[in-house]
C-alpha cells in the first residue's frame, strides 16, 4: 500500500519555457505556474514551480517535458505516503468492492501494492477524483498503465465518475475504458453480437474458467 | 561441446546507452556479465538447425549485417501496397514502436526510410514519424539521437502513454488512443514479430498488439490489464484497430519478420488480420525452441545485464518474460495459469506472473526501470551490483518495494553471481543481456540445455506446435 518517496522533481528555471505540460499530466497535482519575473532567465511569461510534499516520485513531469528543464533529485529525508488511511466503516468499503467488482484484497496499482479495499477506503474518506486517490493512497505515481482503470472504475461506482479535470486542461485521465466485464448479463453470457464480433476468442469458455480461478 | 563454439563466444551485448534522468550505466557497470569466468554463447540455431536464415543480422557471425536486402524487400513491399488511399498534399503518421528500434536497430530504420520515401514519392503526401514511446525514457534509451532520427525523417515525436489522447468509439464502448499518433489524416503501422509478452497477446491479434498498448492512453491499456480475462486482452487491441476513427485513417502495414538472431524477412499488407494470420504459425514456431528450452532449466542464477527493464531484459532475441513463464505452457490456450489478474484476490502475489522455481536468485549488474516487478522482489532472492546501481533500483518510481528484496550490495559483479550461486546452490548461470542469436549461459548450463534440445524439439514439433495451430486454426 504505502509508498516510500525518495526523490522529488525540481524544475529548471532556465530551460522551462512555462508550457504546462508537467502541470497537465502530474498525478497528484504537484505542479502549477507562477509569473516569472524580470530578472529571471529563460523565455516564457511563466515557470513551473513545484509544491515538493505533493511530489511522489511519479516523473511523468520530466518525461513529457520538451525542454528538460525538470530532473529529479534524491530527497535527503524519504518520506512515505499511503502508511496511515483514514478509519472508515468496513462494510462501506467491502460494499464499494463488491460493486466495482473487485475483491478487496485485489492489488489495484502494482507500483505501490495499493490493494481495492484502500482505493475504496481513500474514497469513502473523500477523495473523490483520481488525484485526491493518489495523493492519499500513493497510487497511480509510478507506471499508471495497470492502475488507471479500476481506479477510474471504483470512483464511478461510488459515484464520482464526472470528477472535473485538475487543472481544467489536464490529461492525467480521461474516463473508464470499456471492458468486457460491463458486458456480461445478469445470466453470466455475453450478448450474441460481442460473441460474433470476436469468433477466435474463447469467449464463453473465459467466464467459467476465470470462475475457477477466482474459487482458488 | 563443438557447437559451444569459441566462434560463438565472440558475439558481444550490446552497449548501454546513456539513459533516463541522465544516468550512464556504461560509465557505472564495470564488467559485462559475458566477461565472467566459465561463460559461453549457445546459439539458438544449434539448438534450431532449421531456423530461417537472416537478411540482417546485428551480429556478422550471426548472418549478414548490411542493409541491401532488407532495404530491397522493403522496397518490393511497398510497390506491392495499395496507397492510394493517401491524397496528395496531406499529411501521414508513420508510426514506429520502440520495440523494433531496441531488436532491430538499423533494419527498422532502413524499412521506415524507404516507407516514408515511397509514400512521398509516389503520393506526394508529407511523412512524419511517430514513435509510439510506452513509458517514455524511464524504459526506452534515446532512439531519436541514438539512430539521429531527425536528421533522417525532419519531423521526429516519440509520443509516450501519458500524452493528451483521443477517445474512439469501438464495438465494445470508448477506448482511448495517444492524440498524436492519430493527428493525421492517414497513418502506416508497423511492427516487429518477436516473441515479447506472449502470455498477454497469446497470439491471438499479434500484429494488432500496439492498437491496445503502445497505441493506447493509460486508459485503455489499464482495460487491457484489468477488464479482459487471460485470454481476451487482445479484443482491446481488436476493438480500437476496428474502430471507424482508426478505420478511416488507416491504410496499411509493413513488419520485419524476426527471429532470435535478426530479420528473415520484410513483410506487408494492406489488410492487418490477413497479415497477422500468414505470419503467426511462423512466428510460433520460429521462436518455439528458444520459448521451450528455457523450461528444462532445473536450477539457475538469472542475470540482468540489459538496457531493458527486468522481465523486458532479453537474451537470444527473447525476452526474459519468457523465462519468468518457462515452466508453464503460455501459448496453450486452454492454460489459465497466467494474468491472473482479473476478478479473483491477490492470495497468489504478482499481477500477471507466477514464479519458476528454477530461478533460484537474480544478480542485477544493470537494468533500466519504469516497469513494476514486486513478483521478482517479493519471489527471489536479488542481489545487486554496485551503489549505484543499487540506488537506480531504489530511486524506481515503478519498484518502490525493492526495497523489501533486501538485497545485497556487492562491490563486483564476481562477487555478486558468487554469493548468489551459493545460497542458491547452483552453479548454472543464464544471462539477459541483449546478445542476439545465443543464450549466454555457464558452460554446465549450455551443455544441460544442448542434451535436452532433442527432447524440446520433438515436443515442440509434435505436442506443442500442432496444439497451438490447432487452438487457432492455423496450419504451418
Amino acid at each position: 500500500m504505502p509508498k516510500r518517496v525518495r526523490m522529488v522533481a525540481q524544475i529548471i528555471v532556465d530551460k522551462c519555457t512555462g508550457c504546462r505540460l508537467c502541470e497537465q499530466v502530474c498525478p497528484t497535482v504537484a505542479i502549477g505556474m507562477r509569473p516569472r519575473r524580470a530578472d529571471e532567465p529563460g523565455t516564457g511569461r511563466n515557470i513551473a514551480v513545484l509544491e515538493p510534499e505533493a511530489c511522489y516520485n511519479a516523473q511523468a513531469c520530466v518525461e513529457i517535458c520538451p525542454d528538460d528543464a525538470i530532473e529529479m533529485v534524491e530527497l535527503d529525508e524519504p518520506f512515505d505516503v499511503g502508511f496511515e488511511l483514514p478509519q472508515v466503516d468496513e462494510d462501506a468499503v467491502k460494499t464499494l468492492c463488491r460493486k466495482a467488482g473487485y475483491g478487496r484484497n485485489m492489488q489495484i496499482c502494482v507500483c505501490t501494492d495499493t490493494k481495492a479495499g484502500d482505493i475504496a477506503t481513500a474514497i469513502i474518506a473523500g477523495a473523490h477524483s483520481p488525484e485526491a486517490v493518489s495523493l492519499a493512497t500513493g497510487a497511480r505515481t509510478g507506471c499508471v498503465e495497470l492502475c488507471m482503470q479500476p481506479i477510474l472504475h471504483l470512483l464511478a461506482c461510488a459515484g464520482h465518475g464526472d470528477a472535473p479535470r485538475n487543472p481544467k486542461n489536464g490529461f492525467q485521465w480521461y474516463g473508464e475504458s470499456a471492458t468486457l466485464w460491463q458486458h456480461v448479463q445478469p445470466d453470466g453470457s455475453l450478448p450474441e453480437a460481442i460473441r460474433n464480433a470476436f469468433p477466435e476468442y474463447p469467449l464463453d469458455k473465459e467466464f467459467g474458467d476465470m470462475a475457477k480461478l477466482k474459487r482458488r | 561441446m563443438a557447437l559451444l563454439s569459441p566462434f560463438m563466444d565472440a558475439l558481444r551485448p550490446p552497449a548501454f546507452h546513456r539513459t533516463w534522468n541522465k544516468r550512464e550505466p556504461a560509465k557505472v557497470v564495470a564488467k559485462r556479465a559475458a566477461d565472467l569466468p566459465g561463460m559461453t554463447a549457445l546459439p539458438i540455431r544449434s539448438l534450431m538447425p532449421d531456423l530461417p536464415q537472416t537478411i540482417w543480422s546485428e551480429d556478422a557471425l550471426l548472418g549478414p549485417t548490411n542493409l541491401d536486402e532488407v532495404r530491397r524487400q522493403a522496397q518490393v513491399r511497398a510497390e506491392a501496397l495499395d496507397w492510394s488511399k493517401i491524397e496528395a498534399g496531406r499529411m501521414v503518421n508513420l508510426i514506429a514502436n520502440p520495440h523494433g528500434l531496441q531488436l532491430c536497430g538499423e533494419a527498422y530504420v532502413t524499412m521506415l526510410e524507404v516507407i516514408a520515401e515511397h509514400v512521398k514519392k509516389t503520393r506526394g503526401a508529407k511523412v512524419r514519424l511517430r514513435i509510439a514511446e510506452s513509458m517514455g525514457h524511464i524504459e526506452n534509451p534515446d532512439w531519436v539521437k541514438i539512430y539521429r532520427l531527425e536528421e533522417r525523417f525532419g519531423d521526429v515525436e516519440e509520443c509516450p502513454q501519458m500524452g493528451a489522447g483521443t477517445k474512439v468509439d469501438t464495438k465494445l464502448g470508448d477506448m482511448y488512443v495517444t492524440k498524436k499518433l492519430f493527428d493525421a489524416p492517414y497513418f502506416i503501422h508497423t511492427h516487429v514479430t518477436e516473441m515479447r509478452e506472449g502470455y498477454l497477446h497469446r497470439m491471438l491479434d499479434r500484429l494488432m498488439k500496439p492498437f491496445g498498448m503502445a497505441y493506447a492512453r493509460l486508459e485503455s491499456r489499464s482495460a487491457y490489464h484489468f477488464g479482459f480475462g487471460p485470454r481476451t486482452g487482445q479484443i482491446v487491441s481488436r476493438c480500437i484497430f476496428e474502430s471507424d476513427f482508426i478505420q478511416q485513417r488507416y491504410v496499411g502495414t509493413m513488419v520485419l519478420d524476426t527471429t532470435s538472431e535478426g530479420v528473415v524477412s520484410v513483410e506487408a499488407d494492406n489488410d492487418l488480420k490477413a497479415l497477422d494470420r500468414r505470419l503467426a504459425a511462423g512466428i510460433m514456431r520460429n521462436y518455439a525452441m528458444a520459448m521451450k528450452i528455457l523450461g528444462e532449466i532445473e536450477d539457475c542464477v538469472v542475470v540482468f545485464d540489459d538496457h531493458g527493464c527486468g522481465v523486458y531484459c532479453y537474451a537470444g532475441g527473447i525476452a526474459f518474460d519468457n523465462m519468468l513463464c518457462a515452466d508453464v505452457d503460455f501459448m496453450d490456450l486452454d492454460n489459465l495459469s497466467l494474468l491472473a489478474a482479473e476478478r479473483h484476490d491477490s492470495a497468489e502475489p504478482g499481477l500477471t506472473m507466477g514464479k519458476n522455481n528454477a530461478i533460484k536468485a537474480i544478480v542485477v549488474n544493470y537494468m533500466a526501470g519504469g516497469v513494476p516487478q514486486p513478483f521478482l522482489w517479493d519471489n527471489y532472492p536479488i542481489h545487486v551490483v554496485g551503489d549505484t546501481v543499487n540506488r537506480w533500483m531504489l530511486n524506481d518510481p515503478s519498484n518502490y518495494h525493492f526495497d523489501r528484496a533486501k538485497a545485497p550490495v556487492w562491490p563486483t559483479l564476481d562477487e555478486a553471481v558468487e554469493a548468489a550461486c551459493r545460497d542458491g546452490g547452483t552453479d548454472n548461470i543464464i544471462v539477459f543481456d541483449r546478445t542476439p542469436g545465443a543464450f549466454r549461459v555457464s558452460r554446465k548450463l549450455g551443455e544441460h540445455l544442448m542434451s535436452r534440445a532433442p527432447h524440446v524439439r520433438d515436443r515442440v514439433e509434435n505436442e506443442f506446435l500442432p496444439k497451438w495451430l490447432r487452438q487457432r486454426g492455423l496450419a504451418l
